[in-house]
């Protein structure tokens, strides 16, 4: 027996498909593929993988709404298939416990990339609590949650709270696109709209971590979509 | 991706036109038709009902009448019937035909009895007859009965054979649309033995229906028009293509109406000699002087009979003159009129008439070429009726006005006055004589009516024979000639004050006249000049306040389907605010739907507070104008104005709409032209790298084993790049087809510019990384609004320009400042910069082949263009220049009025 990490493939694309499960299987995992919704649900439930490729345009039911019956019983990580310009649909997919997004077209280090962190999250989630976790560091940057520091080689970054919380949810979902509801509702609480106020403390945190603000490498922004905290520099 | 099959018809589009097509088709009317009751209509009528439904039709009966023969309600058998609705009027239950459940329930064919049926008080309709167009305007098939005796233009026919006056009637022109008349008919004979039995009506009524009606000799009559007329329907639809010699077609008739009640017979005379001569026909009403006098029961009768005529189908002229022949005599010449059909009564011969040339004569002699038709009134009907008319007109006539007496009394006195002044200074009689003229004349011409001038003459004559006639200070004359004076006197007195009067009275017609063309011409003149609808609008709404001193509503639309309408008050009424209430908008879509005049003062939901019309071209309806009636009905007159008015607002409207039409085609060819360009320029690109694409594969593919790695991993290469060209390409269509339903469709939220900049550059890096890129943004948070994905898409494609034209390992600039008002986005690069021969189809899609640059390599094919109609959408600017420097720079600025929001 071998302990490859099992990865479903949810496509009906043949080409798609085919190339995504060479490039997998040439990178030491396993594969199991569907190309229906239904059968995705229930070979997620029979075979348990370490981890869902889910497209979210399917020929016989909605993408969304795998998603939602997988989310009803599992916390396996998924990440969500989806073309450009569907911004919308990727925010719903996200809200709904996608735990990341890959845009079509993609290259196949990005999908590793994705799939590295979705892998690593979950054992991640399982081995220790989140809350436990103490210290995070991300090639400069360091966040001490005991002492509520945020420094940046060595040296400390003053911030205002509200910038603070949001660094801190950020960081606790590392590698994660975070929507902008979502950050806005866990920063300022249910039934506020501050989205504007959202972009301007990112863009003071921005000018606070980063060299050059438009060209930011610890948090990067989705337009359209939200932000996420990279877990390494590239 | 853009769309091919636009050319062709969209099925849709065909199924709506269907659905269209049915909602507007008109329900079919077949009418049963007999001479009498009891001849069978109903039962006819349900028999072929049975037979409809059987044939799988959804036949619901509406109503049948209550005295409704046993043998014809078992004849109902299983077809489904309409609950009656139950309205109260003066404590008696009425069962009335339930017209909106009719509708509501939508079958396909309707039974309901009795055509001619006035409605109870309080129905939407004062009439069946409006209730079954309704139906038929809502598409369902109608059946329904009607006797003879209820057509309109029979009405006096019938009501003089059997001496019966039938109150209710249907017009004309609903028996002669009707899909399909069924004569329903019997002998006379067997019609009354049936009567006899009771089957006809119940039998406490019997009695007095036979005295009355049931006769042999009427019933024969009867039966002999309704065969006529059922005659003439057949001859007329014998002759669907104008097969009557031009002689016959140029025949127009005028009918001259008035206020008595017996120009009606002349009015239905008239319709049913036109309709027998397929002509034309108009009903003439002149007003004069005496118009003014008119009673309100003889206004009442003129109203009525010009309601009449409408409805029989003549077109309704009014004229004004104080000589009713001349001014028919005019305008029977100038519309080409070939016979003129007048009353005439019965009056018994006077003295005075004896002076008077008739009416009829007048005409002919001024008509040679005219036939001119009488017919003769009943006097012996409306006698009592004429002398208690006459007597009220008299009494209007002398009726009393303390400050014209005064005037009167006024001038005569100063005029005394003067007299004795210029008697006592020896100046002559005659001359005396004049200054008593004078005043008679000026007091004509200053006060109301004949009174006071016919007073002022004959008081003169008094004065005059009083102070200045020997002896002095009597009514006694000496001289022999003075009764001859006096008589002069008088008589010049009283010429010249009715002529007076009359001339004041035609000014005052002239005046009104001249102010009426000159309104219509004013607003033509407006409405011509206007270029929009909402202009117009404005302007009509205000020129009905203005002219009917009513506040005023126009819808242009169906009154349900959107709430454009606009609404004027007039500083005349109170508060008039109810227009827009949802009851009135209710009348007024019902207006917009049936294309008829509806509320105060005409036959359909007379419960409203306002009078609507409609405004129609060529059958379909354009709005609907309401006047407010607050202050009473409008007179017959205003609402010939109003039609009037109506037909230059639908001149204007009509105008607007094709423009607008004009305007939707023009801008449907632009984006036609723009899709075709596009679509040439897309396939001109795409072909290179596909080609690159196939030939790389099929070379590995097929020579894989003689290459070596070097050459095959270049192949790859290739493929890797042009495959990414195309990603790039197909997601700048993407945008396109974002953008091409026009600029309105960007929307808009405020993004931080480093944000989307970011996110540009860091996608851009992953396919070219050879090259620098270089960001600058503002300390402070830009903020601009703009649909990030398409923005986004622009910078790219600037980038991307910028690396084709410049040297590996080279460096981009890449900058966004706040100028101003402003956000500006600048893309340089240290490359070749733009040639000449390329700046003017920078910015073009489709570029022709020979202005084409020798510098292939460029490859944005369609990027540029792009980006120029994204910054368009957003009202940004777009453009390109040369740095002195060497290379180029390309800005865009978009406007930050919305949501300025920069920094903390």
């Amino acid at each position: 027996m071998d302990n490859k990490p099992v990865i479903l493939i949810v496509e009906d694309e043949e080409g798609i498909a085919n190339f995504i499960s060479a490039v997998l299987k040439a990178n030491e995992y396993k594969i199991i593929k569907t190309d229906k919704g239904k059968e995705a649900i229930a070979m997620t439930a029979s075979y348990s993988p370490d981890l869902v490729l889910l497209d979210l345009g399917l020929p016989d039911m909605d993408g969304v709404d795998v998603l939602k019956t997988i989310r009803a019983w599992s916390a396996i990580p998924i990440i969500v298939v989806s073309a450009r310009g569907h911004e919308r649909e990727k925010v719903e997919a996200l809200d709904l416990g996608a735990d990341d997004y890959i845009t079509k077209p993609f290259g196949t280090s990005e999908l590793l990339a994705r799939i590295r962190t979705g892998l690593r999250h979950s054992q991640k989630n399982s081995d220790v609590n989140s809350a436990e976790i103490k210290k995070i560091t991300v090639g400069e940057l360091e966040i001490d949650y005991d002492k509520r520091l945020v420094s940046i080689s060595g040296e400390p970054v003053h911030l205002t709270p509200i910038e603070y919380k949001i660094i801190v949810l950020l960081s606790r979902h590392i590698g994660k696109v975070l929507t902008h509801d979502f950050i806005i509702k866990e920063v300022w609480g249910p039934y506020t709209n501050e989205i504007q106020a959202l972009r301007v403390n990112m863009a003071n945190i921005r000018r606070k971590l980063e060299k050059n603000p438009a060209a930011p490498r610890y948090i990067v922004t989705h337009v359209g979509v939200g932000y996420r905290m990279v877990e390494e520099l590239d | 991706m853009v769309d091919f099959g636009d050319n062709r018809p969209n099925p849709d589009d065909i199924l709506e036109d269907l659905s269209a097509d049915s909602v507007n088709k008109k329900g079919r009317l077949e009418i049963f038709f007999g001479y009498a009751a009891g001849v069978g209509k109903t039962y006819a009528m349900l028999d072929d009902a049975q037979e409809q439904m059987k044939c799988g039709v959804d036949v619901l009966v509406g109503y049948i009448e209550q005295h409704t023969r046993p043998e014809t309600i078992q004849l109902m058998g299983d077809l489904p019937m309409l609950a009656p609705k139950i309205v109260e009027y003066r404590n008696m239950q009425l069962k009335e035909f339930d017209l909106d459940a009719a509708l509501k329930r939508k079958p396909e064919l309707i039974l309901v009895d009795e055509l001619a049926h006035t409605n109870a008080p309080g129905m939407r309709n004062k009439k069946r007859y409006q209730d079954i167009e309704e139906l038929l305007n809502a598409g369902i098939d109608v059946f329904t009965t009607v006797n003879v005796q209820h057509i309109e233009s029979l009405n006096d026919i019938v009501e003089k054979i059997t001496l019966v006056n039938v109150q209710e009637t249907i017009p004309d022109y609903i028996f002669n649309n009707a899909d399909k008349i069924k004569l329903i008919d019997i002998e006379p004979e067997e019609l009354l033995i049936r009567f006899a039995s009771g089957k006809v009506y119940r039998q406490e009524r019997t009695e007095k229906a036979l005295e009355n009606f049931f006769t042999k000799e009427n019933l024969r009559l009867l039966r002999e028009i309704a065969m006529r007329k059922v005659a003439n329907r057949i001859s007329y639809d014998n002759q669907n293509e104008p097969r009557l010699s031009p002689k016959m077609a140029n025949i127009k008739l005028l009918v001259c109406v008035g206020a008595s009640p017996f120009s009606a017979k002349c009015i239905r005379w008239t319709e049913r000699t036109a309709e027998a001569f397929q002509a034309p026909w108009t009903a003439v009403y002149v007003e004069t002087m005496e118009s003014e006098q008119l009673t309100d029961q003889e206004k009442q009768n003129l109203r009525e009979n010009l309601v009449l005529a409408e409805r029989l189908g003549a077109e309704i002229v009014t004229l004004n003159g104080s000589d009713v022949a001349t001014v028919i005599a005019e305008y029977a010449k100038l519309s080409g009129i070939t016979n003129i059909v007048i009353g005439k009564s019965r009056t018994p011969k006077t003295v005075f008439s004896l002076f008077k040339t008739s009416l009829e004569d007048r005409l002919i002699g001024m008509l040679s070429s005219i036939e001119v038709h009488i017919i003769p009134g009943n006097t012996l009907h409306h006698r009592p009726a004429q002398y208690r008319k006459q007597r009220r007109r008299l009494g209007r006539n002398l009726s009393f006005s303390r400050t014209d007496a005064l005037k009167t009394a006024a001038i005569l006195i100063a005029a005394t006055l003067f007299s004795l002044v210029i008697h006592n200074l020896g100046i002559g009689t005659p001359n005396i004589i004049m200054v008593y003229l004078l005043s008679v004349l000026v007091v004509s011409r200053m006060t109301m009516g004949y009174v006071y001038g016919v007073a002022a003459s004959v008081l003169s004559v008094l004065v005059f024979n009083f102070f200045f006639t020997v002896p002095y200070y009597t009514f006694h004359a000496i001289q022999k000639d003075y009764p001859v004076t006096f008589f002069i006197m008088l008589i010049v007195a009283l010429i010249t004050s009715a002529l007076t009067v009359r001339i004041k009275t035609q000014a005052r017609f002239a005046v009104e006249r001249a102010h009426r063309t000159e309104i219509l011409y004013e607003i033509n003149k407006k409405l011509l000049a206007s270029n929009d609808l909402e202009g117009t609008v404005r302007l009509v709404n205000e020129y009905l306040v203005k002219i009917f001193g009513r506040s005023a509503i126009l819808y242009t639309q169906d009154p349900f389907a959107s709430l454009a309408e606009t609404f004027r008050q007039s500083p005349l009424e109170p508060d008039s605010a109810f227009l827009l209430s949802e009851d009135e908008r209710a009348v007024a879509h019902w207006v917009f739907m049936n294309k008829k005049s509806a509320g105060t003062g005409s036959d359909t939901l007379m419960g409203a507070r306002a009078f609507y019309m409609p405004i129609v071209s060529q059958s379909h309806v354009l709005g609907v104008i309401g006047l407010s009636c607050t202050n009473g009905k409008l007179s017959q007159d205003s609402r010939l104005f109003l039609r009037v008015i109506a037909s230059q607002i639908e001149i204007a409207l009509e105008r607007h709409h094709l423009s607008n039409e004009q305007r939707r085609v023009t801008i449907e060819a632009e984006k036609e032209k723009m899709r075709s360009n596009l679509l040439r320029a897309i396939s001109h690109d795409l072909r290179t790298p596909l080609t690159g694409i196939l030939g790389a594969s099929s070379t590995i593919l097929e020579n894989g084993d003689f290459l070596d790695a070097e050459t095959r991993k270049t192949l790859l290469l290739n493929i890797q790049d042009e495959s990414q060209w195309l990603i790039r390409m197909v997601e700048n269509l993407l945008s396109v087809t974002r953008i091409s339903d026009g600029p309105m469709k960007v929307t808009k939220t405020p993004e931080a510019a480093e944000e989307i900049i970011a996110e540009a550059v860091s996608r851009i890096h992953k396919w070219f990384s050879n090259w620098k890129i270089s960001v600058k943004v503002p300390d402070e948070l830009l903020m601009v609004p703009m649909e990030g994905t398409l923005i986004e898409q622009v910078i790219i494609n600037l980038i991307e320009n910028a690396i084709k034209h410049s040297p590996e390992d080279s460096v981009i600039r890449v900058e966004a400042t706040k100028k101003g008002r402003n956000a500006v986005f600048e893309i340089s690069d240290d490359g070749s910069g733009i040639s000449e021969l390329e700046f003017p189809y920078l910015f073009e899609a489709y570029v022709p082949d020979e202005k084409r640059s020798a510098d292939t390599a460029r490859g944005m094919g369609i990027g540029l263009s792009i980006c120029k109609s994204i910054v368009n959408a957003h009202h940004g600017k777009m453009e390109a220049v040369n740095k002195k420097s060497g290379g180029a720079v390309f800005r865009f600025i978009l406007p930050l009025e919305e949501g300025e929001n920069n920094g903390q």
